[in-house]
């Protein structure tokens, strides 16, 4: 039960100017597991790669219960990394490969026999110890990585894009796995993704990562509901994002006054509301509704799109095809836009 | 089936050749060591030649000075490329310049190298004038034989000097589609710097290091130009030997000869083997 | 090596080099490049005896012999140029539909034919030219240009399949069949679809084939008898003969066009197996 503390993190890589990673400061706490979420090449698997010590900080800390752990060489620091494409030694068995990290501590053989064994079955691969990576599949693979890691009982394991290369029925199934492990052992998870819906299915608190900086660090629903800003908005699905200005509990603009939720911050200049959060055709009377002209209509299979406006401003709905289906294209329709799914951005 | 009509009517040209010239040649010089030289008026059979070879001290002599060179030319070799190619692999300023002149001597005739290492190290050479002007020797003779000596040195510096390089290339193109993945991982499982060189980085790079060092092994065994440039005369090395027992005037000679090639192809057959072994279960993994 | 606490966070990247690492590089380097230094100075020496470390006179004596009409030297380069040029161009119409049919197609005993075009080379030179000297003699090609031609052919031609084999692999035919089905002939299609596709790893194989005949000694010595003179056969008369400043000039020029091919392709080599395995022949 480690917490890990990421103080003013900043990554430069030689030659260049613009940072990998800039300036990122966060706890990860203790037996948590947690997500760094982000596009590809957004600094998240360097962050992964300085708290492994594969790669050195520019600048800034990292602390292990409070220790600074920056001169520990990567082997001493029992933070394991799991790599995206498991990286099993081709020419040792699977058990060798789980005993590997054990071997290097000069265990002696019989315990690090006991060790394997325990942890394939903790894994389900008892019965392939004998076996060569390349006997397995992609999954079992993926498998053998974590139980190779997880022998070594690390402070904290990292996970890089674990189940990125497996396809998506696999992944569930590796996703289920790593969470029940994760609550029979409490270690400290840290694991990359760049697929929200893993990082929102897995992990406590997610940490979004934009080029390079720590944009939000929350639980998921926060992320959804009360994003930080246009961009951390933008990157989980938001669509709506309305000029105007905030005045105690309320939004101006030129759509008129809207009547926000308790607890939206009192300052900003962008309303946003999620696609799926309209409702159209309601009493036009209600708060918070507008009068507005169907643009577009379209088709997506489990939902339809609805793209409409007023005045100048357009904004798109997502409702379910037998809602969505009396709507016509050029008409003009009460658009309800719910207290509670509002949000404001600055 | 149409594919493999095709197949056989691309490939037939090249197999001709190789067959007829290569196999044809290998065979006549079997037939040719039993005794068999039907345009030279010989047609009986026999194993006479072996037998005379294998009785007589000159080939044995020759057979483990030869094997001598080659063994520990190859194991010199391999050990320095594996330290160059982890050198080489990191960056740092200059290193195309230090790769240029890394690969430079691959493309350079064994033959140059040769006479490059006599004008080097024989006793008028230039490493014994250094020594002469800093008085450790008085005159070339105080200065070790290192050509045409009985350690074979100069073959072997000429062999290292040559096929540094050629190990150290091949090493780097397989660290390179490795990648530094491996070893990270097996860093970050508790490795240190040591460990991951010795039980992945090396496991990982020895079929290679391997094929690359068979190659080198069967080339040094039956490399004709720089023994006879730099070794001794007795006992010369194996290919050496053969050539002069072809040229000998006594035609008697020739199936020996020809025997000590056949000897020279075994071994090299030998190596293929390993090395198709090798490279087909390092492509597998 | 050791467990102990390292002060200084490293990189596992290795960027940079340390001291010791800097020396031993710099050791190696100068032990590779070191033997061809006595032979350009050689060249231009007039005279210089033990133990002089550098002439004591110099001279383009050996530079003028070498390009003299009278000396071998110049016929010589001819010949082995030749020799080189021909045995490459055989190698080509003959390799690359060997290396097509390797690298394009799955069939049965491919393993074992590629194994046979292998062994040429691996299995040294010496063993297949003593076999093949009493049938050459008989043909009349001993001796012959035609005959050393023939016989470079076992070290050049393996190395063109393989090349082009490596090439081939990394080809799709279907690129043809688009080819043909726009209209063109067979000849066309070649000439405008394949042959462009294959010219870089084409031009690269024969440079190869061109330095791996440029390097033969035994292989010409045996068969040409003495009669072919090409420039190793000079070069190894002039140094067991002791005329240290022409074999020096000798030596540069029969270096020159490895290292012209080096300095072309040297992106080219790096990293690439086949390549650096047909050079091992040299």
């Amino acid at each position: 039960m480690t917490d890990v503390t990421l103080e003013n993190l900043t990554k430069t890589y030689p030659g260049e100017t613009i940072p990998a990673v800039n300036d990122v400061s966060m706890r990860i706490e203790g037996g948590s597991l947690t997500a760094l979420l982000g596009p590809s090449a957004c600094g998240k698997s360097t962050i992964l790669k300085m708290i492994a010590g594969l790669l050195a900080p520019t600048s800034g800390d990292i602390r292990f219960a409070g220790q600074s752990i920056l001169h520990l060489p990567p082997n001493r620091r029992d933070a394991v990394m799991v790599f995206q494409n498991h990286l099993l030694f081709p020419y040792m068995t699977v058990g060798e490969n789980v005993g590997f990290g054990l071997k290097m501590r000069r265990l002696p053989k019989k315990e690090i026999a006991d060790a394997v064994g325990r942890t394939l079955e903790f894994v389900q691969l008892d019965s392939m110890e004998k076996r060569k990576p390349s006997q397995l599949s992609g999954g079992q693979q993926q498998r053998v990585a974590l139980a190779r890691a997880l022998v070594l009982r690390p402070k904290i394991l990292l996970l890089d894009e674990p189940f990125s290369n497996l396809d998506a029925n696999l992944r569930l199934e590796m996703q289920q796995l790593l969470n029940s492990l994760h609550q029979e052992l409490k270690t400290t998870m840290l694991f990359v993704t760049h697929d929200q819906e893993e990082a929102v299915a897995l992990s406590s608190k997610i940490a979004l990562i934009l080029g390079g900086t720590l944009r939000q660090y929350a639980p998921a629903v926060s992320l959804y509901q009360k994003p930080q800003n246009q961009e951390v908005a933008k990157f989980f699905g938001a669509k709506n994002f309305i000029p105007g200005e905030c005045a105690s509990g309320y939004f101006d603009c030129s759509l008129g006054r809207f009547a926000l939720p308790d607890g939206a911050p009192d300052t900003g200049n962008i309303l946003t509301i999620r696609p799926e959060n309209f409702v159209i055709g309601a009493d036009g009377n209600t708060e918070n509704s507008v009068q507005a002209t169907i643009v577009s209509k379209q088709f997506l299979g489990n939902q339809t799109r609805i793209e409409m406006r007023k005045e100048s401003i357009s904004f798109e709905a997502l409702l379910p095809p037998h809602i969505a289906e009396p709507f016509e294209e050029g008409t003009t329709v009460a658009v309800h836009f719910p207290r509670r799914s509002l949000w404001v951005l600055s | 089936m149409a594919d493999r009509w095709k197949v056989l009517i691309l490939l037939s040209p090249a197999l001709l050749l190789i067959v007829g010239l290569f196999l044809g040649g290998l065979f006549l010089g079997l037939i040719g060591s039993l005794g068999y030289m039907p345009l030279l008026g010989r047609e009986e059979i026999s194993l006479d030649a072996y037998r005379k070879i294998l009785a007589s001290d000159r080939f044995y002599h020759s057979f483990l000075m030869t094997f001598y060179i080659s063994f520990t030319s190859t194991i010199i070799a391999s050990i320095l490329a594996v330290g160059a190619a982890l050198i080489l692999r990191r960056h740092f300023f200059g290193r195309s310049v230090i790769n240029f002149l890394f690969q430079i001597n691959l493309t350079v005739p064994h033959l140059v190298g040769a006479v490059g290492i006599l004008y080097l190290f024989s006793q008028s050479g230039f490493f014994s004038r250094l020594a002469y002007e800093f008085e450790l020797i008085a005159r070339p003779s105080d200065f070790p034989a290192m050509i045409y000596d009985p350690l074979a040195i100069g073959i072997i510096l000429q062999y290292v000097w040559k096929e540094v390089p050629f190990i150290g290339m091949i090493l780097l193109a397989n660290m390179q589609t490795f990648g530094q993945d491996y070893e990270a991982a097996a860093r970050s499982l508790g490795a240190n710097r040591w460990q991951g060189f010795r039980y992945v980085l090396l496991p990982l790079l020895t079929p290679g290091l391997l094929a690359a060092a068979l190659i080198v092994f069967a080339f040094t065994f039956g490399a004709y130009e720089i023994p006879a440039l730099l070794g001794q005369n007795y006992p010369a090395s194996l290919p050496v030997l053969a050539y002069q027992s072809f040229t000998d005037v006594d035609l008697n000679a020739r199936p020996e000869a020809l025997a000590m090639g056949m000897i020279i192809a075994v071994l090299s057959a030998v190596m293929i083997l390993g090395y198709a072994r090798l490279t087909r279960r390092y492509v597998r993994s | 090596m050791s467990n102990g606490t390292v002060t200084r966070q490293e990189d596992i990247s290795h960027d940079g080099l340390s001291g010791p690492a800097w020396f031993a590089l710099i050791l190696l380097i100068s032990w590779l490049v070191l033997p061809l230094i006595p032979l350009g100075i050689w060249s231009i020496s007039r005279s210089w005896f033990f133990p002089d470390i550098t002439p004591s006179a110099y001279s383009l004596r050996a530079w003028t012999y070498v390009f003299s009409t009278t000396s071998e030297v110049l016929p010589a380069l001819g010949m082995t140029t030749f020799i080189a040029l021909c045995a490459t161009l055989l190698s080509a119409i003959i390799g690359l539909p060997a290396g097509r049919a390797l690298g394009l197609y799955q069939f049965r005993g491919k393993a074992v034919i590629e194994l046979l075009i292998l062994a040429p080379t691996i299995v040294p030179g010496i063993a297949v030219a003593l076999g093949l000297h009493v049938v050459f003699l008989n043909l009349g090609l001993a001796g012959s240009f035609s005959g050393v031609l023939i016989i470079h052919l076992i070290p050049t031609l393996p190395y063109m399949v393989l090349v082009m084999a490596g090439v081939f692999a990394n080809y799709n035919p279907e690129i043809e069949a688009q080819a043909r089905s726009l209209g063109a002939g067979p000849i066309q299609t070649f000439y405008y679809v394949t042959l462009p596709a294959i010219l870089p790893g084409l031009l690269i194989g024969s440079l190869f084939t061109f330095l791996v005949s440029w390097s033969q000694y035994i292989l010409t010595l045996l068969i040409g008898g003495g009669r072919v003179v090409t420039l190793p056969l000079l070069l190894f008369n002039f140094a067991s003969a002791g005329r240290n400043d022409i074999t020096g000039a000798i030596s540069m020029i029969y270096i020159l066009p490895g290292v012209v091919l080096l300095l072309l392709g040297a992106r080219h080599l790096t990293g690439r197996n086949s390549a650096t395995e047909s050079l091992r022949q040299i």
